[in-house]
């Protein structure tokens, strides 16, 4: 398939394109799911196509076809340039890239048990010794159990004009668990995930107290749980959400195209303190077999460790070719395409606060009220405004500097500028456990994100009470 | 990029059928979808970028004692077809029985809905879809000089097709034009934005050119936003806001959801949930509405199903799983692999909205927000993404970090109008709604 990868290309430069990227993609990917006690579905996929992206006259045109067949690909390019020549007509500004070193290389997953070779049964009863274990936590109370297992398999084949040409096969597996609990007309669910880019030896190091014995611990005791409060209260952020607050709150701004569009919070700061001293986040897409790492982003530049904000500073973007251009910068590896379907767009890998010295009973100790947020669920942000919002699995009450009774129902929401300058401290503990996709422009991408407790002075907590 | 038509497609998916079928599947269906379309994306009052997307693909559902399995692959060619088939039914037998599955869908007769494929979006040039969008920057800046126009216009054409063993043959075809857009508009540190869109089935009934100049005029309107009290206080939910919560509510009633025991209204059926003042129906007939189609995803036809009345809910959102499963009427809102509602039409109040936010002393209006209930809790607590503080009847300043909060089943019963007048999208009537009641939490603020 490189072979026809290159041909495409070479094709591409015929046409006297100013910049030429032919990306092959192709997913494999099996999916079982087991609902109270029962094998309830078992399904696979494989789709498979490529996405061509010229430059011509200084203007982009994109193509794609869920085809394999060469004579498709080439009509794809011609529409690509179709594309080009319709954005050329009113484009304002001729695209230029960055210049990036031209690699050639293929690279792959490591695993130790290929997921492809794992049979059914194994699988089925694998996910049947979470949803047992969980059934005896839960015990009566128990009003759904679904157990979930998911493997994909990536080949992704990215060769430009430029003379890069990366060839790389990405496995991932998943294994989750979700549970309803229900006492009288309270319903209360909680779900807890694993997911990394390696093969089925995930589930076997994945332990039932740690997956499916944890979320139905935590749905169980949601029943009895208060309502959580309304209003602005100081907050630590646990660091199963803190890599949702650093995605939402800052990840997103820190995307080049959002601050070239004019769209982020962070446009025009570089350079500047946007955040307490305490404060240093970072992107690594180099982080091994976390699900949001990358060695080749699909412009075929090497993902690496970017820092965006150094001890409260902001200094850098995620770049693409484009963007780095633009910015007159090196670019850092960030653009990422959602299989052959779309073209790249700037985006998050693995993004983080760095941990500090502090303990968690050394932020909690001057809180009088306040609440403990626990295990990111979703959020979203509007980059324009640094307006953000992040659902959590569950919350503690702070008071007089002791954690105190469970909270359910917690939402918060802050603006990114005014919560990273409340911060007011960082533990020395770390977790980067929150695997997820990411949505962006109708294109979802596997990033992770994590960080130690994080206090910020008030934050608002849409509960009921 | 795919050369097949719809009855070729039609006959690729009974070949997957009779694949599964020859490959020991009790039942079987397949679906089989080409399509392609077209977008123009601008940033910063420039045109960015101009793409093109072709899909095609297969997916087969195979039974085996009513345990599911499912293929899905790239192409619509006939060898795959059939390995998807053969597929489909090893996977099923590898699942486990289910003593709920009773068979598939039979066949029947489709309704007419018109206006649901405009062949001049087939032939539309990436020229015109560019012109949807770019005329939008220049109604923008019309407005605001220094506008911030970001979004994409797309032209969409599809086929689809459905065929199961029990002789089920439907097909498809679609047509959509979108243009999304989002406005921002910058005074040193403060920031007013909005984010509009038109969306339609049919160039007759797309109108993108006051998109631009619509999300101009609602950004001025967002400058000089500002915290409020915390309280529990009356939200009005604008168009947007009282359809996405609306949309929650009905997610909750899927048949699926409550035989699983994950939704707050199990045990709702027939009885009430809301004020007498809602009366919903979902309306998948209805000629050129976005949510519309022939049939639902199992290939059961579409109907107009009442789901509220006067605050009593009708009945659940099924599928033909689920109807089998409790001995209720298929409902036809099959997403095969899930339920979904299609266009839901409130029935409309006697008050306009004005008049509704005119009775408010002291309250919140949204205009956008995502204040879908939790579907297990009814808990529902969103953020304001838009919104006014409202004070003796007038809207008076934006809001901003301002968060709402309620149960559904409280906030539902909480509900005392629905406006006369409202926003009309294809398939869609998007009224303002008021609900009492509703935990407003913010910094500060008056």
């Amino acid at each position: 398939m490189q072979e026809q990868v290159q041909r495409l290309r070479d094709a591409a430069l015929k046409r006297k394109v100013e910049f030429a990227e032919v990306r092959f993609a192709s997913v494999r990917s099996s999916s079982l799911m087991l609902q109270d006690g029962r094998a309830d579905r078992v399904g696979t996929a494989e789709r498979a196509g490529m996405g061509v992206r010229v430059i011509w006259k200084g203007a982009w045109g994109f193509a794609c076809t869920e085809s394999v067949r060469y004579s498709d690909w080439r009509r794809c390019l011609d529409a690509a340039l179709d594309m080009a020549k319709v954005s050329a007509a009113y484009a304002q500004e001729p695209v230029t890239l960055a210049d990036a070193p031209a690699v050639v290389d293929e690279v792959h997953t490591e695993y130790a048990i290929d997921p492809a070779q794992v049979s059914l049964e194994r699988k089925f009863a694998a996910v049947r010794g979470y949803e047992e274990a969980s059934g005896c936590r839960a015990g009566d109370h128990i009003a759904n159990l679904r157990t979930g297992y998911s493997d994909s398999h990536l080949r992704e084949i990215v060769c430009n004009s430029r003379g890069a040409c990366v060839s790389s096969d990405t496995v991932r597996t998943m294994v989750w668990h979700a549970i309803t609990t229900q006492d009288g007309a309270v319903r209360q669910q909680a779900l807890e995930k694993r997911a990394r880019q390696c093969g089925f030896e995930l589930v076997e190091t994945t332990p039932a107290l740690e997956l499916s014995v944890k979320a139905a611990a935590r749905a169980r005791s949601l029943l009895w749980a208060k309502p959580a409060p309304a209003g602005s209260f100081p907050a630590v952020f646990h660091p199963s959400i803190t890599g949702l607050l650093v995605h939402e709150a800052v990840g997103h701004n820190a995307e080049a195209d959002a601050v070239l569009s004019g769209q982020s919070i962070l446009a025009g700061r570089l350079g500047a303190r946007i955040a307490a001293e305490c404060i240093t986040i970072v992107d690594d897409a180099t982080v091994p077999g976390s699900w949001g790492s990358y060695r080749y982003d699909s412009e075929g530049v090497a993902g690496r460790r970017r820092v965006l904000v150094d001890h409260g500073v902001l200094t850098g973007f995620l770049h693409s070719l484009e963007t780095a251009a633009r910015m007159g910068v090196a670019p850092n590896g960030a653009a990422r395409a959602d299989g052959f379907m779309h073209r790249p767009l700037v985006r998050m890998s693995n993004t983080i606060i760095q941990p500090g010295e502090q303990s968690l009973e050394d932020l909690i100790r001057d809180i009088d009220l306040g609440i403990l947020l626990r295990g990111g669920q979703w959020g979203y942000v509007w980059c324009d405004k640094g307006q953000y919002t992040c659902h959590a699995g569950e919350g503690v009450m702070i008071r007089e500097g002791q954690l105190a009774e469970q909270v359910r129902d917690v939402a918060v929401s802050g603006l990114t500028l005014e919560t990273l300058a409340n911060v007011l401290g960082v533990s020395r503990d770390f977790e980067l456990d929150m695997p997820g996709n990411c949505g962006k422009d109708g294109q979802s991408i596997p990033t992770n994100g994590g960080g130690p407790y994080v206090k910020v002075k008030e934050i608002v907590v849409g509960g009921q009470a | 990029m795919t050369q097949a038509g719809p009855e070729d497609l039609l006959a690729i998916a009974d070949a997957a059928c009779r694949a599964a079928m020859r490959a020991g599947a009790d039942f079987a269906d397949a679906s089989v979808e080409r399509g392609r379309s077209m977008s123009v994306a601008v940033e910063k009052n420039a045109l960015k970028s101009s793409d093109t997307r072709g899909w095609a693909s297969i997916s087969v559902r195979a039974f085996s004692a009513g345990a599911t399995g499912w293929a899905s692959v790239s192409g619509t060619g006939l060898v795959a077809a059939r390995g998807a088939g053969r597929k489909a039914a090893e996977l099923a037998r590898a699942a486990e029985s289910d003593p709920g599955f009773v068979d598939l869908v039979h066949p029947a007769a489709y309704p007419d809905v018109a206006g649901l494929f405009d062949p001049r979006l087939v032939e539309v040039t990436a020229v015109e879809v560019a012109g949807w969008i770019t005329g939008n920057i220049d109604g923008a800046r019309g407005v605001v000089d220094d506008a911030l126009v970001t979004g994409t216009a797309r032209a969409s054409w599809w086929e689809w097709a459905l065929a199961n063993n029990l002789g089920v043959a439907v097909t498809q075809p679609g047509t959509s034009a979108t243009v999304n857009l989002q406005v921002v508009i910058r005074r040193g540190d403060d920031v007013g934005s909005y984010h509009e869109w038109d969306a339609a089935r049919s160039l007759a009934q797309f109108a993108p050119g006051a998109v631009g100049p619509a999300a101009a005029t609602e950004a001025l309107r967002y400058l000089d936003s500002r915290r409020m009290k915390t309280g529990t206080l009356p939200v009005v939910f604008g168009p947007s806001a009282a359809a996405a919560f609306l949309q929650g509510v009905c997610a909750a009633a899927s048949a699926e959801e409550v035989q699983r025991n994950r939704s707050f209204l199990v045990g709702k059926k027939e009885a009430r949930i809301a004020a007498e003042c809602l009366t919903l129906v979902d309306d998948p007939l209805i000629a050129g509405g976005l949510s519309s189609a022939v049939s639902d995803g199992d290939g059961f036809p579409h109907v107009r199903v009442p789901l509220v009345k006067e605050g009593v809910l009708q009945t659940y959102l099924h599928n033909h799983y689920t109807a089998n499963k409790s001995g209720e009427r298929n409902t036809g809102h099959s997403t095969r692999g899930g339920i979904a509602c299609t266009n839901i039409i409130p029935s409309l109040g006697v008050r306009t909205a004005s008049q509704i936010i005119a009775e408010v002393t002291d309250g919140v209006y949204v205009a956008l927000a995502q204040p879908h209930p939790d579907t297990a809790s009814g808990q529902m607590s969103a953020l304001v993404d838009a919104g006014f503080r409202i004070k003796n009847g007038q809207l008076t300043y934006p809001l901003k970090n301002t968060m709402i909060a309620g149960l559904a089943p409280e906030l539902l019963l909480g509900l005392d109008a629905i406006s006369s007048d409202y926003r009309a999208e294809p398939g869609r009537v998007l009224p303002t709604l008021r609900l009492q009641g509703v935990r407003v939490a913010s910094g500060e603020g008056a």
